[in-house]
């Protein structure tokens, strides 16, 4: 289950990006060793069949690079604009994984509004614990996936 | 420019309304992003989110009424994708009005709306394309 949840993050955080930045060359790793000096780590919380989060870690960089593609303008900072944008794709990856695991099998799924987090929390245990890093031609994106099975 | 000759759906009543929607946009985030005092960038605000409930209802509608007429089997999910942004819009524009005009809700509202954009034409309504495309 845990190899079929990253496969299918890598797989829809490789599709939006594509459609949405018209980036094509996206590869993609386990991300035990992900450091990062500045990022934005954007939590998606999951509910239902299966209980948990996803945070995604967006370096400064990769999060100024993905706006300025997508607003056609010049942002030089990370602020709340920034900020609700990246939100708003880590919302659509997860929500077009929930989507394409629902379809396969009966295990249904609800996700949560986007959370800025400003710690990452380290010592709770998962069942399915697993993080994917997806490096493209404008950075590196780190997902964490932390998730229990539902009572 | 914001609006992509990719994002056409082949429809051209559709990809007029969604080429109006992209320059809509495209101008409120300039005004939004520009370093202008945010008073002088207020009435612009408040002229894109009147634009935006009254455009975005009546572009949907008539989205949905080409789903139907082509038999869309997504319709229904697309509805709600539909139904939630117009429930967003009207509750910032609503929180927007009560906290007079506070510009940090109004920078969120754009982050948003840009994204969201984005991916509902260039991926969630090519779905409707693909599918006429293929119905012939």
């Amino acid at each position: 289950m845990t190899d079929k949840l990253y496969n299918a993050f890598v797989d829809a955080t490789h599709n939006v990006l594509n459609l949405m930045l018209n980036i094509a060359d996206i590869s993609d790793r386990p991300a035990d060793d992900f450091k990062c000096d500045e990022e934005v780590d954007i939590s998606i919380g999951i509910v239902g069949d299966l209980t948990g989060e996803v945070i995604y870690r967006f370096p400064v960089s990769t999060s100024i690079s993905i706006v300025n593609i997508m607003s056609g303008m010049e942002v030089k900072e990370v602020d709340v604009f920034v900020t609700s944008a990246i939100s708003e794709i880590a919302n659509i990856i997860s929500g077009n994984v929930l989507t394409a695991i629902s379809s396969d099998s009966d295990m249904k799924c609800d996700i949560l509004p986007p959370v800025k987090k400003s710690k990452l929390d380290e010592d709770e245990e998962y069942e399915m614990k697993t993080s994917c890093c997806i490096t493209t031609t404008i950075g590196e994106i780190c997902l964490e996936i932390r998730l229990n099975r539902g009572a | 420019m914001l609006w992509k000759d990719n994002y056409k759906l082949g429809v051209p009543s559709i990809d007029a309304q969604h080429k109006e929607l992209f320059r809509r946009v495209e101008s409120f985030l300039q005004v939004l992003r520009s370093e202008e005092r945010w008073e002088d960038k207020i009435p612009k605000i408040d002229e894109t989110l009147e634009f935006m409930k009254g455009y975005v209802v009546d572009h949907f509608r008539d989205e949905e009424e080409y789903q139907r007429s082509i038999g869309y089997p997504g319709y229904e999910a697309h509805k709600q994708k539909h139904t939630g942004m117009v429930d967003y819009v009207l509750e910032v524009t609503k929180q927007y009005e009560q906290s007079n005009n506070n510009e940090q809700l109004m920078q969120q509202f754009g982050g948003r709306l840009l994204a969201w954009l984005i991916n509902h034409v260039a991926a969630e309504d090519q779905r409707i394309a693909d599918y006429a495309r293929k119905k012939g």
